[in-house]
């Protein structure tokens, strides 16, 4: 397991800035539909802005630059520091406009194979 | 709005990250955070909820008018096994008001850890009976402090009401390799029960 993270153990510190203040004071996303914390997200390639310049704030472009390679919602939430829920409006924007894209691998719910729960018990006993 | 499936998006799937997530519940300080910073790999997530009608009434926010969104720290853990596989753990927040996160927290999740001190046990129903409901496979952590005293596992069986196909298994939070045997526990419970399944349709 990684060292380090220790120091985080006790960390419960608030955003920096008031949250809502940078999605606009919404609090639900656009498109109403609400991500999971462990959605997993990707970015296109397509330019940030070119819908709507409204979602070029600089915390698009920080979960943006973390949708580089597939990430979940919960990890841009950990870390940005910035609330899950404005995480989760940020990102909406994004996928709106094209920049970001959701990959369900699978249905939420849906109780994976033996072959896959073999692979997380191998990793598990491996730890 | 449309959303690519992975087939669609050009990544092939053998680079598909496949994120699992487990939920801890239990009650007030029984050792939730303890548990899930001892194995994790990154820090807690800080998340801001609209109060809902089910926290109407918080002491701190009583009189403060406007005010509507509340921060709570929700334990966040995750375990990287091998390329594409993670485990993310979460805790539910011990505190009732907060229980409206609850289901945010465990949607879609593979199972559930419930934390459990002997000393008072009747703090842990409510998740018993959340993740029962749910229908979601859980285990039962009878975390080891030190001043409590030895029990014997049927005897908390019989208290908590619990089927005898759910684990009841010690933990000391605070010890990584503890954490991690409850959550092989939990797997190879939901492994028994997916292979019975799977045996019903070969
Ligand atoms: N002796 C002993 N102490 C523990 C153990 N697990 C947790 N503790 C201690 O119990 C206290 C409460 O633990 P937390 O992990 O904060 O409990 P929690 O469930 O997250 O509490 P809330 O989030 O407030 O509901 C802390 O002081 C821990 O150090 C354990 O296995 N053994
Ligand atoms: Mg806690």
């Amino acid at each position: 397991m990684a060292g380090g993270y220790n120091k985080f153990q006790r960390r419960n510190v608030g955003p920096v800035v008031r949250p809502y203040a940078v999605t606009g004071g919404r609090t639900t996303p656009r498109s109403g539909e609400t991500l999971d914390f462990i959605d997993v997200v990707v970015s296109t390639g397509e330019t940030i802005g070119v819908v709507n310049p409204a979602h070029d704030t600089p915390e698009h472009r920080k979960i943006l630059r973390m949708c580089d390679r597939q990430t979940t919602v919960a990890d841009v939430g950990s870390a940005t520091q910035l609330p899950i829920g404005v995480v989760r409006i940020l990102l909406g924007d994004l996928i709106e406009q094209g920049s970001v894209t959701l990959v369900r691998s699978r249905p939420a719910g849906s109780r994976p194979s033996t072959k896959v729960l073999q692979e997380i018990l191998n990793g598990l006993r491996a730890l | 709005m449309a959303y690519a499936h992975s087939d669609t998006t050009g990544v092939a799937s053998e680079d598909l990250l496949t994120p699992f997530k487990i939920v801890i519940g239990g009650g007030f300080g029984v050792g939730k955070t303890t548990l899930v910073s001892s194995i994790s790999e990154v820090r807690p997530l800080s998340t801001e909820e609209t109060l809902s009608t089910a926290s109407i009434g918080v002491d701190s926010l009583a009189g403060v008018s406007g005010k509507r969104t509340t921060t709570v720290a929700l334990d966040y853990g995750r375990l990287t096994l091998g390329n594409q596989v993670t485990l993310y753990l979460f805790g539910l927040p011990g505190q009732e008001r907060f229980s409206f996160l609850w289901d945010q927290v465990a949607y879609g999740a593979l199972g559930a850890v419930v934390m459990a001190d002997v000393r008072r046990l009747d703090d842990c129903f409510a998740s018993v009976n959340y993740f029962e409901k749910m229908g979601l496979t859980f285990a039962i952590a009878l975390n080891c402090f030190d001043e409590a005293p030895m029990y014997d596992p049927e005897e908390v069986r019989a208290a908590l009401d619990l089927d005898p196909d759910v684990p009841i298994v010690m933990c000391d939070a605070r010890e990584s390799r503890s954490v991690r045997d409850v959550l092989i526990t939990l797997v190879e419970t939901i492994y028994a029960s997916q292979y019975r399944a799977e045996s019903r349709w070969a």
